[in-house]
């Protein structure tokens, strides 16, 4: 099932960003510009998780926090202010994250992620054209059959499965993977990946982007 | 020691010192006065003796017996002191050979009698000795009877005036106990009472040291104390204004650069994301065109905000080549400029400044004041109104006024318009490429040129804006630096 996501930030051209990065990845998104609209549409929909811009007009977040509260809607603060007051006041009332704008979108992809795996609401199953993975299980099957993948080969899988459609250096493969203090080559990147897509049979899916890295594609 | 304890030990101290030393006195001048009284009175009563043998000194030369001298004196002895019973006077008599004549003494007489040793014919010597428990009152003479001398020694007993000098010392003792109790309480409550003002000034400045500036010590009294609260209170008062000051100024600082981190980072998250969006995702043709777009305004819209802040930054250095000239003229030039940045909306740029104007300017300054001013006018007019420049003298003074007839500025935001990022209306101003700096720098130029801005607005009917000069040469004067 999709996952819903309002968006409250009066910058429109901010706004439709996250959205075309949400969208990308199968989340369905709804954008309100003010305080006030946020608050109807809370009051209207149900939604999985809000990203709240803090300086907004009408109902600044920070009011709008304390309102909706008692929908129990995880939130994630976004705004350029970076001052540790803002950050305490965010998360005191109830806020799940802090994003500091400008801000990468598969940062706040990863971001949002975890709030919904804190709240419980994460996919358990991710599927690409034959390949299903269960994340519960760690278990990867190929037309229904079992393949055996090394524990990195799956996280590998899994990054390219959550960033569906975003391409991705091969840095940002070695941090999520293989974890930031990892000072390997990223040929090694490379490599699984190679792996990967002759294991799955990927091959047409899991694109190589010029200049970047790597993209999975439906 | 608190200083109202101070207050009243020092002075319970001096009273003490004072008290029983003035009391002493007193009673020891009365003691002396009545003793010397009855010193007195004793030398006259041997004197009288004296003169009394004196008189049958005659009578006994006749005579001539051993015997019958003796029988006399001890006669006339013996009626003196029959006649001063009550007074418990006592009478010796000894001749030569020191042996006693007469003597009614009931107390042991000293044997070594130093003043008689020097006693003279016809003086009369006085002591004063503690026998036993009592005071005697010597009193001695020697009276010549046929060239035998006798010791006439009359003797009193004053023992009650030292049991009354006693008596008074003890009563005063009591007496000094009492008063100096009852002075130490009236001390300490007066004093007490004196302090208790220091003490409230004392507690006011210790609220005020932790932060309660706005707390006032409540006296009212006309002393040098209420003296003193009433300049501290002044003194409060203007500390109070000088950190409200202060605050407002840091927090306007604060705001400045809240706004402006804001302002920064929202164009560039959107040049990122965007520029990131398009790199890392499938080409497709209305995305890319749309992102491009996005990328190409928000980097125009850093442009812009970087030439206003640059404007910002070298008018706080108050940069700037003061020269007398025309104000007019000035706009004069600036009008095709104005005309086409109107053009776009249909609106008419209708100057009025016939009368000129020379004041001292910095041209380039002024152009930016003018230029922000008409562009502010211009993005709150509708197609095809008017937009009208006037220059007139007023008081001595040069008043430069643009005047629109656009949708103006409600209540709410007039006196904000002039802070740094202040937009009274986000969305709009973002359109327009603002950032929300133009009326600061207005301001700015303003200060630098000496004058003051005032701003009149009607909500849907239009803003006039005035620029007041302040008159090149003041009256008298007419010295061109």
């Amino acid at each position: 099932m999709q996952k819903k996501i309002l968006i409250v930030e009066d910058d429109i051209h901010i706004s439709k960003i996250i959205k075309m990065n949400l969208n990308i990845v199968n989340y369905m998104t709804t954008e309100v510009y003010d305080g006030l609209a946020a608050l109807e549409a809370v009051k209207q929909e149900k939604f999985d998780l809000i990203l709240l811009d803090v300086m907004i007009p009408l109902l600044d977040g920070f009011a709008l926090m304390e309102k909706i509260q008692p929908y129990r809607i995880p939130v994630i603060f976004l705004t350029a202010k970076n001052s540790v007051y803002d950050k305490v006041n965010g998360l005191k009332l109830g806020a799940d994250d802090y994003m500091v704008k400008p801000f990468e979108a598969i940062e706040l992809l990863a971001r949002i992620e975890t709030v919904l795996r804190r709240y419980g609401k994460e996919e358990q199953v991710m599927m690409i054209q034959h390949v299903r993975v269960d994340l519960d299980k760690r278990e990867v099957t190929l037309h229904g059959e079992p393949v055996e993948l090394t524990p990195k080969e799956y996280d590998l899988l899994v990054v390219l499965l959550k960033n569906k459609n975003i391409a991705l250096s091969r840095e940002q493969f070695l941090d999520k993977v293989w974890g930031s203090d990892y000072y390997g080559e990223t040929r090694t990147v490379d490599m699984h990946i190679k792996s990967v897509r002759k294991k799955l049979q990927l091959q047409d899916h899991i694109k190589t982007i010029y200049k970047i890295g790597y993209r999975l594609e439906d | 020691m608190k200083f109202w304890h101070k207050i009243s030990l020092f002075s319970f101290l001096v009273f003490v010192v004072i008290f029983n030393a003035a009391s002493i006195l007193v009673i020891e001048r009365s003691h002396n006065k009545i003793l010397s009284q009855e010193i007195n009175s004793a030398l006259s009563q041997n004197m009288s003796i004296h003169s009394s043998i004196d008189a049958i000194v005659p009578i006994l030369r006749i005579y001539d017996s051993l015997d019958y001298e003796k029988t006399v004196l001890t006669n006339v002895a013996k009626e003196f002191v029959e006649k001063n019973r009550d007074q418990q006077v006592y009478m010796d008599i000894t001749n030569d050979k020191n042996q006693s004549i007469y003597s009614n003494v009931d107390f042991k007489m000293p044997i070594h009698r130093e003043e008689l040793s020097k006693l003279a014919m016809d003086e009369i010597h006085y002591i004063i000795r503690d026998i036993d428990q009592r005071t005697i009152l010597f009193t001695s003479n020697i009276t010549d009877i046929h060239h035998k001398s006798y010791v006439f020694t009359y003797m009193k007993d004053v023992t009650s005036l030292y049991a009354d000098r006693l008596e008074q010392y003890r009563f005063f003792a009591k007496v000094d106990i009492a008063a100096c109790f009852l002075y130490m309480l009236i001390m300490l409550f007066v004093s007490r009472g004196l302090t208790k003002p220091i003490d409230r000034l004392n507690r006011t400045a210790q609220v005020i040291a932790q932060g309660g500036f706005s707390e006032r010590v409540p006296l009212k009294s006309k002393d040098e104390i209420g003296v003193l609260a009433r300049n501290f209170n002044e003194m409060a008062a203007v500390v109070e204004d000088k950190i409200q000051d202060l605050e407002r100024h840091n927090q306007e600082k604060q705001r400045f650069i809240d706004n402006f981190t804001h302002e920064l980072k929202t164009p560039l998250t959107s040049i990122i994301g965007y520029a990131n969006f398009l790199r890392t995702t499938k080409y497709n043709e209305e995305r890319f065109l749309d992102g491009l777009d996005v990328i190409y305004t928000e980097g125009k819209r850093l442009e812009s905000l970087s030439h206003k802040l640059m404007d910002l930054i070298s008018l706080q250095e108050g940069r700037g080549q003061m020269e007398e000239q025309d104000l007019g003229s000035i706009i004069g030039e600036m009008k095709p400029a104005l005309e086409m940045m109107a053009k776009e909306k249909q609106i008419d740029i209708v100057l009025d400044c016939d009368e000129g104007g020379r004041l001292l300017l910095d041209k380039d300054l002024i152009k930016v004041l003018i230029f922000n001013l008409v562009d502010n006018a211009l993005k709150a007019s509708a197609l095809q109104q008017s937009i009208t420049i006037r220059l007139f003298s007023q008081n001595d003074q040069y008043v430069l006024e643009v005047m629109d007839q656009g949708m103006g500025i409600s209540e709410a935001h007039r006196d904000k318009i002039f802070e740094p990022f202040y937009m009274a209306d986000k969305a709009r101003t973002r359109d327009n490429q603002g950032a929300g700096l133009g009326l600061s720098i207005c301001q700015r130029v303003a200060r630098m040129h000496h004058a003051v801005i005032e701003v009149a607005s009607e909500e849907n009917e239009g803003t006039t804006i005035r620029v007041i000069f302040e008159p090149v040469y003041p009256k008298g004067g007419g010295v061109h630096e």
